[in-house]
């Protein structure tokens, strides 16, 4: 055991570290530790880390106290003012909203007199333009894009702080996919630029975006 | 195809254990009492890792490590990890060596290898490898495997299964119920029966699909630049929506032209419309064939 080209096994250097190795083994390892420097250097940084931890556990400052504090930001903004209101609309407000549910019906039996008459022999067309949802749908794609954006961002920032620590062939493999991926990415935000309106493709830059995220998130797999 | 698909699990499964019995038993390593759930950390850097479940409550562990590595294995009835860590300060990684563990059933894996193969059969879990081949097989409560460069192959019968490759070729056959599988420039193949929600992804990776969707499910098809081809018997029933930005779209089950807008679709009803399956891409062929 004091044999320093012998090291001690992980668990002898886990156990070691946080004490609960058996009083049958401690003495054996301690005697390595003082012939082993690379031993020694490894369970004093166990040992700093479980101390870390252990300090963690304690939080410094109650969560309770934090709370009103949290909880009074959250509350201010949902308020929302709004700009005072002539009493001359406040008088017609019925009138309008008669009229807007006599629209609203109208829309209704002429959408569904339109669907009864299209729906025989278009089933095999598909047009995605001009329907009453794109502009909802692309906005909630939009929505979508944005957040993985936001999050592929950060990946890769940490992607480039972790870099020299991955694997020896993980570096590699992740930036072959990351170009794959990115190139499909550029084709899609080309396409949309030529076609805003087109939600199929806001749809599937977001399914590229999502691959990228999957790419990046491997990296702190690949450490 | 069914046919010839469940022949080629029979012939996998049968040569699998045929190769396991003629090979001499490695020298055990390690082998302790282990709770039916217990959690299991494995890192294994090269060589390869077979993972059998089976019915008995303790964990086996077989293989010859190299001279100067060592291999731990700590942890309760409940939890243990284990690997191979190379001892020597000349260097950091172990050699390549073969390990064989026999866990119960309902072990939870998490397994990590670089460029070690990895062959397991019913067990769940998690699987990683930067480069090494995956190959999964028989009964599992739940499966997330991931390879970045090397192939993957799935042949189980799940309830939930993840599955991605990088460049990859990724195969899944069985009856997974719930699968989410993506790849980024590799095969994916998907012959999987019985599935009732699936999400298949890659970028420019093409995806085939064996076989016919089952009844009530619902499956999502997307591609950048792959083509997505079905292959389906005459009797398969389902509302098929197919979108291509610049991609042709071919029905050799019904004489369709695609349309001429820059937004190509068409929406297919085959038999009793039973299943819905979308299918979406940007410069990918779409192709449906008949049996």
């Amino acid at each position: 055991m004091t044999d320093p080209t012998t090291h001690l096994t992980e668990e002898e250097r886990q156990t070691l570290a946080d004490g609960t190795i058996g009083a049958d083994r401690a003495q054996a390892a301690r005697a390595h530790l003082r012939a082993c420097e690379a031993c020694a250097d490894d369970v004093a940084r166990l040992e700093r880390t479980i101390m870390r931890g252990r300090q963690l556990e304690e939080p410094s400052t109650d969560v309770g106290e934090l709370w009103p504090g949290i909880r009074s930001r959250i509350e201010s903004t949902k308020v929302v003012t709004l700009p005072a209101e002539p009493a001359a609309r406040r008088a017609a407000r019925p009138l309008v909203a008669a009229a807007a549910i006599a629209a609203i019906a109208a829309v209704l039996v002429i959408a569904v007199w339109l669907g009864v008459r299209t729906k025989v022999g278009t089933d095999d067309r598909m047009a995605s333009r001009g329907r009453p949802d794109t502009v909802a749908s692309i906005a909630f794609v939009d929505d979508s894009v944005r957040a993985y954006k936001e999050e592929a961002q950060v990946l890769l920032d940490r992607l480039e702080l972790t870099r020299s620590m991955l694997e020896p062939g993980a570096a590699a493999a992740i930036d072959k996919d990351l170009a794959v991926v990115d190139s499909a990415i550029a084709e899609l935000q080309t396409a949309i630029a030529r076609d805003p309106r087109n939600p199929e493709l806001r749809r599937l830059l977001a399914t590229s975006y999502r691959e990228k995220i999957e790419v990046l998130e491997r990296v702190s797999n690949a450490g | 195809m069914k046919r010839i698909v469940r022949a080629a699990c029979t012939v996998f499964v049968t040569a699998a254990a045929a190769s396991a019995q003629t090979r001499p038993a490695a020298p055990i390593l390690r082998a302790r009492h282990a709770a039916p759930t217990v959690k299991v950390k494995v890192f294994h850097v090269a060589g390869s890792l077979t993972l059998i479940g089976w019915d008995r409550d303790s964990i086996v562990v077989r293989g010859r490590v190299s001279r100067g590595d060592g291999f731990y294995l700590s942890g309760s009835d409940s939890g243990v990890k284990f690997g191979v860590e190379s001892r020597v300060p000349e260097r950091e990684d172990p050699l390549p060596c073969d390990l064989v563990m026999y866990l119960p059933r309902r072990a939870q894996l998490s397994v990590k290898t670089v460029s070690a193969s990895v062959t397991a059969s019913d067990v769940s879990g998690w699987f990683y490898s930067v480069s090494g081949n995956l190959r999964l097989s028989g009964s599992a409560t739940s499966l997330d495997a991931q390879t970045m460069s090397g192939t993957l192959d799935m042949a189980v019968t799940s309830p939930w299964v993840r599955a991605r490759t990088g460049s990859g070729h990724l195969l899944l056959r069985g009856s997974p119920q719930d699968v989410d599988v993506a790849t980024v420039s590799g095969t994916l193949d998907f012959a999987a029966t019985g599935v009732l929600r699936a999400q298949a992804v890659s970028v420019t990776g093409d995806i085939h699909y064996v076989g016919a969707p089952a009844r009530g499910s619902i499956a999502d098809f997307s591609t950048h630049s792959g083509a997505v081809e079905f292959v389906m018997p005459a009797s398969a029933s389902g509302v098929f929506t197919l979108s291509s930005m610049s991609g042709p779209i071919e029905n050799a089950f019904r004489q369709i032209r695609p349309a001429g807008s820059p937004t190509q679709g068409m929406r297919i009803t085959l038999g009793r419309g039973d299943s819905q399956v979308t299918v979406r891409t940007f410069k990918g062929a779409i192709r449906l064939r008949t049996q």
